[in-house]
Parts: structure tokens; sequence; C-alpha cells
């Protein structure tokens, strides 16, 4: 009888242990809730790490064969190509995964969760539709942009990973030239986040500011206050290079690792963020586009399309490829 | 000395292995980042000396510098001012200005730009009045450098403030005494007298205010100014190159090295102990008068204004207008795992620090004494240099003892706390360190010579002169274990959060606003331990 139980009380402490540890770089707290979701629908409990990726990484990596993580789960393509140069990821076998991403946002290791995308920013009242329609990111070393452009430090990846795709599609000579000419049109020495660049555009100090879509809809619904909401309100967004390759997309990315112990499981987690369900949820949390074909999502509160040419032409993976010789040539450029 | 009497007992044997294995375990893990991951790679290393070196090093000498002079000023003239004064509320600044303590400076400069930002708390207030153009041109910019100085200089000013005036508690008044009986005015009693007596307790502090300067990348970074740390940021970040990042980190801990070990060669000679019945004599305070009085009073009205009013004030106001970022169950559970943090690693870290102070006291030993102020270097490297350096160490012990020790370490409290202890010892031990240096030696030659053991003279003589003065460290600790943040975020266990990984969690989504809930609890965690303090351990009680 005693035995029975104690089978019982093993048995039901396996059931319970049905668990995936994640290692996230991402900080919402909406994807926690997201996680819950994930519990509530299979009894898999979703354990959460969240720090910087490469920390991350090198925990991962010191862990080795005991490390008990399941999930590496990172925002930017170039965070993830280096945790794949370091084999920390198991290929990815469901064919179910595979197919709902393009290829251009995954690799043999990891997939993409959700979709970002780089574009400009300008206020009405200063710049006319007609100054600024049709315009692509070679566009901004153009001379008519002197002191007009507001963008945040070389040091940020998102900076970084933009470059990177520049120099994929324009080679090094372009993009080195481009870049010169590029920072003469900075508006003030680079400083504060995507949002302050915003700010810049609303309040008139700049004409134009480059940042990440998600900024911009987190000003817009009020999170950040009525001021803020208002300050957005004068701002409208305008995705460059809609005549050729498309606007420049970066993403939030998940693998499974090598040295896992819930590939199974794992595996199940990656299909249920990659459900129309959840990708519908990060749009509306973390104002994220789906990534999913097929999923059609109108605007992000009106203002920012879903609609719009995206650069599929490389690889994201390339971001990473290219992040340190992007870097260097634009601190050689004079971009601090 | 006097301990040729005894020589080597087993005792002395005991306390001097005890002391060496203690400042080894933690020298170890930094140590070992040195040596074992250490290098010029030439990924990063010919860019970062081509074209970052000569910028970054130059930015970070500034801010190095204006924030010594600037919280050395704040911090001595204030614990000057409530020291040996009598002004309207004296006694409430002689603690409110601890507070500072209980802001981040990577906090403050949040709160800082928020105010003074393009749509910002000060622009609502202003746009009140004035149409939103002149607004906008009305509002400050914030220049970058100043920005950053600003916001470490007047978060960190404490360590000064508190080191300094705990020392001025103890000062003996017989030196001002002699300085008015010869005839010095109040100013030369300052600079002639006072201060270099304080001397040891103001260099700790500043040691402690420098070594955090150095390592600080949260709020230079969010300034976007690029210093010596942005560099070892960006080689690893951007060049996936932890050698030269590893490298660059012991230039750092060079750095602070020589100009505090220049620093210790030029008081060789002096000596700083107090007169024995100085611990008793009542301190009395002069009382002023006229302007004297409200100058006094503005000076510190001020301070304690700008460095906590002000960023709790904007704080307060973004945890109204942004409400619903936290819930009650939350509160607790996170209340919960901060008290737990600071009361394990805390007394272990006093336990610790206090031993090795003993032990080198007692032994009288070079090489302890080289040996246990090398191990107070942790400080000085950005802690997420540290938090790498620990996982890095417990993997290496593993790899050479062929245990699993790492999965007791990696990812649990009791590695949590091994890292506190690496990261904050210094804190501790420089704290006892400068109480220790004012108990007079000869207090101790006396008791050997009247047939005490040496851990009798801890229990009986040392232990109760520190006591109440333990409290200095543990309030230190307590304040920077609620904010550590790189440590904390990669050896906790699963799904355990404290008050700065949510508010790091919200901030790092620019929603600096919903961190403000967390931050506060930060606030009024450090405010509860210091009034605590206060009530408890008096420091000054006459």
């Amino acid at each position: 009888m005693l035995r029975l139980f104690l089978f019982f009380l093993i048995f039901s402490n396996f059931s319970l242990a049905s668990e995936i540890n994640l290692f996230t770089s991402r900080h919402y707290t909406s994807d926690v809730k997201l996680f819950e979701k994930f519990t509530h629908q299979t009894g898999i409990k979703v354990n959460v790490i969240t720090g910087k990726s490469k920390v991350l990484e090198k925990r991962i990596l010191e862990e080795g064969k005991n490390s008990k993580a399941d999930i590496l789960f990172l925002a930017d393509a170039g965070a993830l190509y280096s945790a794949q140069s370091k084999n920390l990821f198991t290929e990815i076998q469901s064919e179910k995964l595979k197919r709902k991403i393009p290829d251009s946002l995954r690799s043999k290791f990891w997939v993409g969760i959700t979709k970002r995308s780089r574009i400009f920013f300008y206020n009405p009242s200063f710049l006319s539709q007609e100054e600024i329609r049709d315009i692509s990111y070679e566009d901004l070393s153009d001379k008519k942009w002197y002191k007009a452009i507001a963008v945040r430090q070389s040091n940020n990846i998102y900076n970084q990973s933009l470059i990177a795709s520049m120099l994929e599609h324009n080679g090094v000579q372009k993009t080195k030239k481009w870049l010169t000419e590029f920072v003469k049109n900075f508006a003030r020495s680079p400083q504060g986040n995507d949002r302050a660049q915003i700010l810049m555009v609303a309040s008139g100090e700049a004409k134009l500011a480059i940042a990440n879509s998600y900024y911009y809809a987190l000003m817009l619904s009020g999170k950040k206050g009525i001021e803020q909401k208002k300050a957005a309100e004068k701002v409208l967004p305008i995705f460059p290079n809609q005549l050729n390759r498309g606007t420049h997309i970066n993403i939030s990315g998940a693998g499974i690792l090598k040295f896992s112990k819930n590939k199974k499981n794992a595996e199940k987690f990656l299909e249920f963020l990659l459900t129309d369900e959840v990708q519908l949820d990060f749009c509306s949390n973390s104002f994220e586009h789906p990534i999913v074909n097929g999923i059609k999502v109108d605007s992000f509160l009106g203002k920012i399309s879903n609609n719009f040419l995206e650069d599929t032409s490389i690889n994201v993976s390339i971001y990473g490829k290219r992040q340190a010789e992007a870097f260097k040539l634009m601190k050689q450029a004079g971009w601090n | 000395m006097l301990n040729k009497y005894k020589p080597f007992s087993f005792l002395d044997r005991s306390v001097y292995i005890f002391s060496f294995i203690i400042s080894f375990l933690i020298l170890v893990p930094i140590l070992g980042m040195i040596l074992g991951n250490f290098g010029i790679e030439y990924k990063y290393f010919e860019f970062f000396s081509q074209n970052e070196f000569s910028g970054y090093t130059k930015n970070s000498l500034l801010i190095f510098f204006s924030v010594l002079l600037i919280t050395f000023i704040i911090g001595t003239f204030s614990a000057y001012l409530v020291s040996f004064y009598e002004f309207p509320f004296v006694d409430f600044f002689k603690y409110s200005l601890l507070l500072s303590f209980a802001i981040p400076p990577y906090i403050f400069a949040y709160t800082l730009s928020g105010f003074f930002e393009n749509y910002g708390t000060f622009y609502s207030i202003l746009n009140y009045f004035f149409n939103e153009e002149l607004t906008n041109n009305i509002l400050p910019n914030i220049e970058p450098l100043f920005g950053s100085i600003i916001s470490l200089s007047l978060t960190l000013f404490g360590y000064i403030f508190i080191l300094t005036r705990s020392s001025f508690i103890n000062q003996s008044r017989n030196l001002i005494e002699v300085g008015k009986n010869l005839g010095f005015t109040n100013f030369d009693i300052f600079f002639k007298i006072i201060l270099p007596s304080a001397r040891p307790a103001i260099v700790v502090g500043l040691s402690l205010v420098g070594m955090e300067t150095l390592a600080d990348f949260g709020t230079v970074s969010f300034f976007g100014i690029s210093t010596f740390t942005t560099g070892i940021y960006n080689s690893w970040f951007i060049f996936d190159d932890l050698k030269t990042a590893n490298f660059l980190s012991f230039l750092l801990l060079f750095f602070i090295f020589s100009l505090f070990t220049l620093e210790s060669l030029s008081r060789k000679n002096l000596r700083f102990h107090n007169s024995l019945n100085s611990f008793r004599k009542k301190n009395e305070k002069i009382t002023l008068k006229g302007t004297k009085k409200i100058m006094a009073f503005l000076f510190c009205f001020m301070i304690f204004f700008i460095s906590f009013i002000f960023p709790l004030f904007q704080m307060i106001f973004w945890s109204f207008s942004f409400s619903n970022s936290i819930n009650f169950q939350e509160v607790i559970t996170l209340n919960l795992n901060s008290m737990k943090l600071i009361m394990l690693a805390s007394t272990i870290i006093i336990f610790l620090s206090f031993f090795v102070n003993f032990g080198t006291r007692v032994l009288k030993s070079n090489f302890l004494t080289f040996f246990s102020n090398l191990s107070i270097a942790g400080y000085a490297i950005p802690g997420i240099v540290i938090s790498v350096a620990i996982i890095s160490f417990f993997s290496s012990l593993d790899n050479l003892l062929n245990l699993n020790v790492k999965s007791y370490f990696v990812g649990s409290l009791a590695g949590l706390i091994f890292g506190y202890v690496i990261r904050f010892y210094s804190i501790s031990f420089n704290t006892i360190k400068t109480i220790y240096l004012k108990i007079n030696k000869t207090i101790d030659d006396s008791a050997l010579l009247l047939g005490f053991n040496k851990l009798k003279i801890l229990k009986k003589i040392h232990l109760p002169l520190l006591k109440s003065n333990f409290i200095f460290a543990f309030i230190l600790i307590a304040v920077e274990i609620i904010k550590e943040l790189p440590i904390t975020l990669i050896l906790r266990p699963f799904n355990y959060e404290t008050f700065s990984t949510k508010a790091f969690n919200m901030a790092s989504n620019d929603l600096i606003e919903a961190a403000s809930v967390p931050s506060l609890f930060i606030i009024l965690w450090s405010s509860l331990l210091i009034i605590l303090s206060i009530k408890f351990f008096l420091i000054d009680k006459k």
C-alpha cells in the first residue's frame, strides 16, 4: 500500500515536473502572460530567466551538457546568429515551424517569432508629404537633410543591423561613402533611445527620425502618458524603400538548445508561439508585426500599417555576420 | 612587535589561514577571469586602440575626477556641518542625507532626463502657462556629460558623507580644542585639523565612489557618453571578443589600484588613532546664527532636495500616472525575496570582512594585508563582467575537480549570495577598516600584556567597539544588494524576481514609468533600514 502510494507520489511529481526552461532577452510582462497561457493549455510549466543576450549565451556555453536551459529566445537576429555560431542550438526539426516562417527570417537552428521594422518618422507640419514620398535609406545621405536627422548611437544593435543590411545590398565602398555623408546630417550628437528621436521630430528639432515602429506605437497607446501620446499624434511613420527592395526587417527569434532535456516540449512551445492567436497577442501587446505567413492585421492603432513591402531578399543572419564590420564603419564615419 | 611574545601560536595560524582563505576565495574568480580568459584579441583591440581609446579614456577620466571632486565637496562639507554645528533641522539632515543612497545612478539619470525631456514632466508643468512651442524652447537641454556627472555625484556622495561622518563622530574633541587655543579660525580648523584627521575615511569613501563611477555603464550609456566601460561592452557585445573585454577590465582595476596605492604611500607615516577618552567625550556642537545658519540650512536642504526629493517625487508621479504595472501578491513576494537576500548576504559579508580585518590587524603580516587589500577588487569591475567571471569560476572548478558544483551555484540562492560577497566585500571590508584604523593599536598591545589572547581581544575589545558601526556596513551592503542587477539577473533561480530585476524589465522596454513602482520599493526599503538604524543604533548617542 505504501509502495503504491509512493509510486503515485513519484508519478504525480513526474507529471508536475513537465516543464521547460526558457532563457530570454525579451522583457515584456505580456510575454509572461503568454507563457501562462501555454501552461494552461498544455500543463507544461515555463520557467524563465531574463538577461542580456551575451550573458545568457555565456552561461549556456559554460554550463555545457549540464545546462538546464531548453530554449533561447532573443531579440535581434544578430544575437541569434552569435548564439548559433557557438553551436548552442540543435537543428529545427518541426516541419510545421519551417512552413510557417519565410526563409529569410529563419535559419537551420532558429525561427523568427516576431518581426519589427526600422522606419522613418516625420512631422507633417514641418515636412510635406511630397518631400518624403518614396524615400529610401540611401536617400538620407542627401545634402537636403543637412542637420535634420535624429538617430541613436552606433553601439545600438538595431542601427548595426540596419547598416549590416546596407553593406550586404550596396557593398563596402558605397556604404562607407554613404555613412560619411549621412553623419553630417545628424541634428545632434546621437543620444537617447528610439522614442527620444521621435520626440525630436514632434517638437521640430529634427525633420526626420529613425526608429523601430513599436516605440511609436507605445507612445500612441497612451502607456507613456497623455503628453507623449499627443506628441506621437503629431508624427507620421513612413516605410522606406517601398519602390525597390523593401523596408529593413529584424526579428525576435528562438531556437532549441543542443543540450535541452525537453526537446519535444520545447518544440511544442515554439509552435504555440506561432499560432495565429499568440501572434495577434504579440501585435496588440508589444506592437510587433506578425511573422507567420498569411496573418493579416490591418494596422496598429490606426497609424502603422502592417501591409508594406519588406526586404526579404537577404537572410536576417547577415546582420550578425556583418555586425562588427558595420560598427567599425559607423565609428570611422564619426557616428558616436 | 608585541606578538613576538607568542610566536605563531595555533590560534594565530588558524586566524591567518582563515583570513587567507576568505581573501583568496573572493579574489579567485576575478583573478581567474583575468588569467584564464585574458589577452588581446585582434578582433577588437586594434580597432579600439586606434579609434576609441583616446576619446573613451578622456571621457572616463573627466567623469571620474569630476565626480570625485563633487562628491568630496558635498560629502565632507555636509558631514562637517551636521557633525559640528547646530542649525535648523540638523537632526533631520544628519540622517536624511543618507537617503540619496537609495537612488541608483541610472534611475537618477532617467528621472533627470524624464523630467526635462520634450513632452516630459517639466513640460507638462510649463505647458499650463505657455504654448507648446515656447515650452519646448524654455526646457533646458541636459548636456550629456553634465547629466552623467550630476547623476553619479548626487547618488554616490553618500559614501563620503556616511564614512566621514562616522569618523567625525569619533573625532577627538581635543584636537579641535587645541586648534581653538592656538587661535585658528573655523576655516583653518576645518582644513588643517578636521579634514586631515578624517583622511582615511574620506579616501575610502572616494575609492568606493571612484570604483563605482568607473564601473558604471547604465548612466553613461543612457546619456550616450562613451567611456572606457563602453569599450568593454563593445568588445563583448559587438565584436564577441570577451578576451579584450577582460583585458580592459583589468586596466580599470590597475588604474584604481595605482591611484589608491599612491595615496596610501603618501600617508605612510601618518597615524589616525583617537585618544582613548575621545570615545566617551561628549561632542558639543556650535550653534550657528544669522546668515551662517540660513546658509548651512540651505546647503543641506538643496542637496537633500536634488538628490532625494526630486527623483522620489518624479517616481511617485509616475507611479500614480501609470499605476497598473504591479499587483499586490507580487509586491509581497518581491519584499520577501529582497529581505531574504539582504539578511543572508550581508550577515555573511560582514562576518567575513570583519574576520579578515581582525586577522590583518592582530597578525601584522604584510603579505596578508597586501592580499586582503587586493581582494576588494570586485567593486571596480562592471557587474556584468563579474557575473560572467563567477560562472566561469564554477565551471573551471568543475573541470578541475571533476565535479558538478555549477548546478548548485549557478541559478541558485547560494550562487547569488556568493556573487554578492565577491561584489560587495569591498564595501564592508573598507567600512570596517576605517573604523578599525581609528581604534588605537595600543589598546591591543595593552590587552596582550594583560594576558588576553587574540580571540579574546576580538570578543572583549574590538567587537564592542565596532558593533554599532557594523550598521554602517549593513546599510551600505543592504542598499547595494537591493539595487544590484547584473549578478542577480544571471545567477538567480528560475522565476526569482527582485525589485531591481523587475525595474530592469520595465525600464528595458522603455517603460521607465512602470519601473517606478519597484524603484519606489527600493527607496522605501533603503529608507526603512536607515531609519531603523537611527532608532536602534543611534550613532552619536550622547
